[in-house]
């Protein structure tokens, strides 16, 4: 396939979380407002003159520092945040919204406050407490949470317009960057996507980690570009696979898997598109605030809900993207020491595969994963395995 | 000329290679200590394998070559590479077709692989980055011992009790081993302890790629009686012995995978 016109631009803007469109939207009085969950609102990080960073520690080394303050035993991503905290690669930050849903990422958080490490004078760390269930009750509680803990805090500190005309305008942003990763993400369910998962991964991430309003009008000329792309005559991919797991903010990672065959056609991870890019449907009649909060609330996909319920709906979900989307398989990763997936990922695995019949691999990975050689063979040995399992279907399929 | 058909195993610590014919039927292999640099230890071994066969004179001569093992893409002439996994669970296959599981230890990792009834990949487990009960985690404790890996092998079954070793990572595991020699225990019973740390990290990726019965060891560490005993103990089943090196066996799968890839081409 011909290269995508701004890949390595969006690459490059992935390099440093402070990157160009970061600096562009500072100087002209942006608010750069660093948060880390989906429990956050992202939407609502880009009121007014606020804009969303979902953080990331590209290009993480040695995170011995973090280690002293968070132990060997926690996850890699908030170490490497933290890390990334002392090394001062957030002091361009005007605020960090916290939530209160990992206890690991709670203890990145309250270091970034305790010790000060982001040098603004205005600079503040908020924390809001996530329900555990969802219902009435529970989404009045988060909605609260977030009007107190964020927007009032953001009125507070930076006068910042937080009405129901500013949420409702940046709610419209918001529907734009996911219409248009949704338009691009059906584009992966045909039999020769005209767009790899490394590719996606990269919009994704860009969207994520760049100032909504400056990255839509490269966005939108990648949709257009994609619309009109052709896919290579002879698939270079031998397997479909989707993605389930923790945090993946990483390409290297991405790459990783389609270089050793897997086509990764669906994302259910964090930082992934499911949920995160379907636009939010608001009515006139409800408080816009509690809309949103429900939205949020209802969709994820965490595995800190731990009624069976939502433990079905996951599986279900996963299910329905990997049948949607044609997958020969599913890769359910987490990052090392993630307390959720820790639980999720065995049991998950396990049960895709003798319940819903789909080949499974199942990996713990660290944060950085691409120069491991172990991990490279056995994403090769599973691509073999589920290209060999399609050779003996159509065999079976011929026989009959 | 007849056809023949190569595989050639680049491990972290050793090269293997062998060509089949035709039939199928193993006409050479070699095996070397790997160099530092992939290329130059595959071309060597693939230079002293060829060298078996009159027939053959250069790698080119090969009808199909597959690379396997960690420095798998840097076999040079080979038309394509293929998982260590797979190439294993086939290798193993061919030699005895009732072997149902494999544990291979090899330099680096600790694989559980479950074989289907072709010899492809039923189900597989393997280790992360460290290097705890693997050919690395052996050499250090054999240096701790000043003593050769047979040797080491040969003293932990002479044991006729246990003394578990607590650790698993390799570098504190050698440290307590010499604090427990420095104390006085007896030797042949801290080496069976070693034995044990090691065969209870197989028992888990035994486990969790679904093995449960016939199964047999392959790599380099399949040659240690002592640790066929200690897996024997903790696993409770009887470990099948192959007929071929078990140290050829990634090899073998991959050369069997270029017998049949290259008959099919024609």
């Amino acid at each position: 396939m011909k290269d995508l016109k701004h890949l390595i631009y969006f690459e490059s803007l992935l390099e440093d979380a402070h990157n160009e469109l970061v600096r562009q939207a500072i100087d002209s009085g942006g608010l750069a407002l660093g948060y880390t969950c989906y429990h956050m609102p992202e939407v609502l990080l880009n009121v007014d003159r606020c804009f969303s960073l979902r953080l990331r520690a590209p290009r993480t080394g040695s995170m011995d520092i973090a280690t002293y303050y968070m132990s060997n035993y926690t996850c890699e991503f908030c170490r490497a945040l933290l890390e990334r905290a002392i090394e001062g690669g957030y002091n361009f930050l005007s605020a960090l919204m916290a939530v209160d849903a990992c206890a690991e990422m709670n203890r990145c958080a309250e270091n970034i406050e305790v010790q000060k490490l982001v040098p603004n004078e205005k600079f503040f760390v908020t924390h809001i407490d996530i329900p555990y269930k969802v219902t009435d009750y529970t989404i009045r509680h988060y909605t609260t949470q977030v009007r107190v803990h964020v927007l009032d805090r953001l009125k507070e500190v930076y006068g910042v317009d937080v009405s129901d005309e500013a949420l409702r305008k940046a709610v419209e942003e918001h529907n734009e960057v996911c219409r248009i990763l949704t338009e691009i993400g059906q584009l992966r369910k045909a039999d020769n996507p005209v767009i790899t998962g490394y590719e996606y991964h990269i919009l994704n991430l860009v969207s994520y980690c760049c100032p909504k309003a400056l990255i839509l009008p490269k966005l939108r000329e990648t949709l257009e570009e994609l619309r009109t792309r052709e896919p290579d005559e002879k698939p270079r991919f031998r397997a479909r696979v989707i993605l389930v797991g923790s945090e993946v903010d990483d390409p290297d990672f991405t790459q990783l898997i389609e270089e050793a065959g897997a086509l990764i056609v669906a994302d259910r991870h964090c930082f992934g598109s499911f949920p995160g890019r379907q636009e939010i449907l608001l009515n006139d009649e409800e408080d816009v605030l509690t809309q949103i909060c429900r939205d949020y609330l209802v969709t994820s996909q965490c595995p800190r809900y731990m009624s069976q319920e939502k433990i079905d709906g996951r599986r279900q979900f996963a299910a329905q993207l990997a049948k949607e989307y044609k997958a020969d398989g599913v890769i359910y990763e987490q990052i090392k020491f993630c307390d959720y997936w820790g639980f999720e990922r065995p049991i998950a695995s396990q049960i895709m595969h003798t319940e819903f019949g789909y080949p499974v691999l199942s990996v713990d990975r660290p944060y950085m994963s691409r120069s491991s050689g172990q991990l490279r063979t056995r994403m090769q040995a599973f691509v073999e395995s589920l290209e060999i399992k399609k050779i003996q279907r159509e065999r079976e399929a011929e026989k009959a | 000329m007849s056809k023949y058909f190569g595989g050639c195993d680049v491990g972290s610590t050793y090269t293997k290679c062998v060509i089949l014919n035709e039939k199928g039927e193993m006409v050479a292999n070699t095996t070397i200590r790997s160099k530092i640099n992939s290329e130059q230890s595959s071309r060597l071994a693939l230079e002293q394998t060829i060298a078996q066969v009159p027939e053959l004179k250069s790698v080119e001569d090969l009808d199909y070559l597959i690379g396997t093992g960690y420095g798998r893409n840097k076999v040079p002439s080979a038309d394509e590479n293929i998982s260590e996994i797979s190439c294993h669970a086939m290798g193993v296959h061919v030699t005895n077709p009732q072997v149902k599981a494999i544990i291979d230890i090899g330099g680096q990792d600790v694989k559980g692989i479950s074989i289907d009834t072709d010899g492809t990949v039923k189900n597989f487990a393997m280790n992360d980055k460290c290097a705890a009960g693997t050919g690395r985690f052996y050499e250090a404790m054999a240096n701790a011992f000043e003593m050769s890996l047979p040797e080491f092998s040969k003293l932990s079954l002479s044991a006729k009790n246990v003394i578990p070793i607590t650790a698993q990572c390799t570098v504190f595991a050698e440290s307590e081993v010499i604090t427990l020699v420095g104390e006085g225990k007896p030797m042949d019973e801290i080496a069976a302890g070693i034995q044990l740390a090691v065969a209870k990290r197989c028992f888990v990726m035994a486990k969790k790629a679904g093995a449960t019965d016939s199964i047999t060891l392959t790599g380099g560490c399949a040659k240690n009686d002592g640790l066929k005993k200690a897996i024997e103990h903790v696993l409770k089943l009887k470990v099948i012995d192959l007929d071929i090196d078990p140290q050829l066996m990634g090899a073998l799968g991959a050369a069997e995978y270029a017998r049949q890839k290259g008959l099919a081409k024609g």
